[in-house]
């Protein structure tokens, strides 16, 4: 017996290997696992095939993310400059130099001049139309803000041909009258677009009262800013173009405002 | 004899993607060589086009273009040059002064909305401030000649109008909801991008929809170099500028701005 542990003995110093690091650093349970896997040719086929798939997508993704993304970022470092812009004494002492810094700063000053006189002390308004808002200026500070009402972005069709589109216009306007109590002389649309005929042009149909508030004013190609029944819809887009306003700030904007002043739309 | 039949087929295997990656690295480095080419033959065109004008009788002092107060006066005239100009019409107009971080839209010179820029980032051959011929260029207005969005410019409803009265139906109260992510970028016609994103509600999907905004926008740029780089011709660079705004604010400026606008731009 002890003959046979010896000779169990020598044999492993010969392989040089210590008791029980037999199978390098895989667990047992794993490799055999991986042995019945790989053993199955289906099973290796797939496994090969997923890794292919799985290398390919990877690979055309780095190729992707190289062309959309890392080139342009170097043609960004490419074209980096970092300015050279010196404060040369000798060149400050030039006489050509003063008389260019002199004429560009007088140039300077007068377009920023120039530029402030289009802001006017005079009244003006603003009307956002995005956020349908308004804001009332004089003497170039903010008096008054408050909602209003613009155009819907409404196409209006018929079988025919007729067409209309309810937005307000967008730059720059002038008031071109004022009016109280105004009276809404209703045009072809307001009768297309609830299915009534279209009566003739002085028809009593054609003239309705007290839905344009107490007070109106004109911007030009029948706009109008004026007032509302439906103030619940204050700061929404529901209008077929003109401004409409609540009581109380369309009198402010009627009293402030004149003939003359400027609307102001985006 | 067996060993030379049973190695030919493993060698034919390996030849074919072997083959296949030279093929497509070649491809990928011309096509990373014409696009680094692309930023220096857009700077000649605008040194062309823009550069000082050289008389025999009025040759200009190269040491001022060197000189910071005078690229200064120079930078900022060229902008109120550009913003008179753009005053002269009754429309809508923006106005981009990177230095104070304010994007304005402007009727006549009046400022009308004013919004504080969040961040930005621009094109390299834009930071070239001592260059002539890039405050030159940037001293004329420009114009809007195309845009790409994520929201409608002018969101048109379109209604058929009833036959008779019974057909009627009143209308329908606006959705103002305000859900919509809001980016949108803007092609000048001097060649220049502006890129303006929205920063505020920023909702995982508001993130995705931008990524996949910018995503288009680079597929498209980049189909566009493989098209000019197939041709053996340097592909166009499109200096940008990208800028962040207030939801709001990116939405108001897009819609108040026209089809054909003109932005000026101060950096």
């Amino acid at each position: 017996m002890n003959d046979n542990i010896m000779d169990d003995n020598s044999s492993y110093m010969e392989e040089g290997l210590p008791e029980g690091n037999r199978g390098g650093a895989v667990p047992e349970g794993l490799r055999s696992l991986f042995d019945k896997l790989f053993a199955s040719p289906k099973v290796r086929k797939v496994i090969i095939r997923t890794s292919v798939i799985t290398g390919g997508l990877l690979a055309f993704l780095l190729l992707a993310a190289f062309v959309l993304y890392i080139v342009p970022g170097m043609q960004e470092v490419v074209s980096a400059h970092r300015p050279k812009l010196l404060s040369d004494p000798e060149l400050k002492e030039d006489k050509n130099y003063k008389k260019q810094i002199s004429a560009l700063s007088g140039e300077v000053q007068r377009l920023s001049r120039k530029y402030a006189s289009y802001t006017s002390g005079q009244s003006y308004i603003v009307i956002n139309t995005t956020d349908n808002k308004f804001f009332l200026y004089r003497n170039k500070k903010l008096i008054r803000t408050g909602l209003c009402s613009s155009g819907s972005y409404t196409m209006l069709k018929t079988e025919g041909e007729r067409k209309w589109i309810f937005k307000t216009p967008k730059g720059k306007y002038r008031i071109q009258g004022k009016i109280t109590s105004p009276v809404w002389r209703k045009p072809d649309w307001a009768f297309v677009e609830e299915g009534l005929p279209i009566p003739s042009a002085t028809h009593p149909s054609r003239y309705e009262y007290g839905v344009l508030g107490d007070y109106a004013l004109s911007i030009g190609d029948g706009y109008l800013i004026h007032g509302t029944l439906y103030k619940r819809f204050l700061g929404m887009p529901v209008t077929h173009g003109c401004i409409r306003l609540n009581d109380e700030d369309l009198e402010a904007i009627y009293n402030t405002l004149a003939v003359g002043s400027k609307v102001y739309i985006f | 004899m067996e060993n030379n039949i049973e190695q030919a087929p493993g060698k034919n295997r390996q030849t074919g993607p072997v083959i296949t990656a030279v093929i497509i690295t070649v491809i990928l480095i011309f096509f990373t060589i014409m696009s680094l080419m692309a930023p220096g033959k857009k700077l000649k065109e605008i040194r062309l086009k823009f550069g000082p004008e050289e008389t025999s009788e009025n040759q200009p002092d190269e040491r001022l273009y060197s000189d910071s107060a005078y690229m200064a006066l120079l930078k900022e005239r060229s902008f109120f040059q550009a913003r008179t100009s753009m005053a002269e019409t009754d429309s809508v107009y923006m106005t981009l002064n990177l230095s104070d971080s304010t994007a304005n839209l402007e009727i006549s010179g009046v400022t009308v909305h004013s919004v504080k820029i969040s961040s930005f980032r621009f094109s390299g051959i834009l930071k070239r401030t001592d260059d002539y011929a890039i405050s030159s260029m940037l001293a004329q207005p420009m114009n809007i000649t195309g845009d790409l969005a994520t929201i409608k410019k002018e969101p048109l409803m379109v209604k058929m109008a009833p036959k008779d009265t019974s057909e009627f139906k009143p209308d329908v109260i606006p959705d103002t909801s305000n859900y919509e992510p809001v980016n949108y970028i803007l092609e000048m016609d001097n060649g220049i991008r502006i890129y303006v994103y929205q920063t505020t509600d920023t909702l995982k999907s508001n993130n995705r929809r931008r990524f996949y905004f910018d995503l288009r926008d680079r597929l498209s740029t980049a189909w566009q170099y493989a098209k000019s780089a197939a041709m053996f011709k340097v592909p166009e660079y499109h200096p940008f500028i990208k800028i962040r705004l207030p939801k709001a604010d990116a939405k108001i400026i897009y819609r108040a701005l026209p089809r054909k606008g003109q932005v000026a731009v101060y950096m």
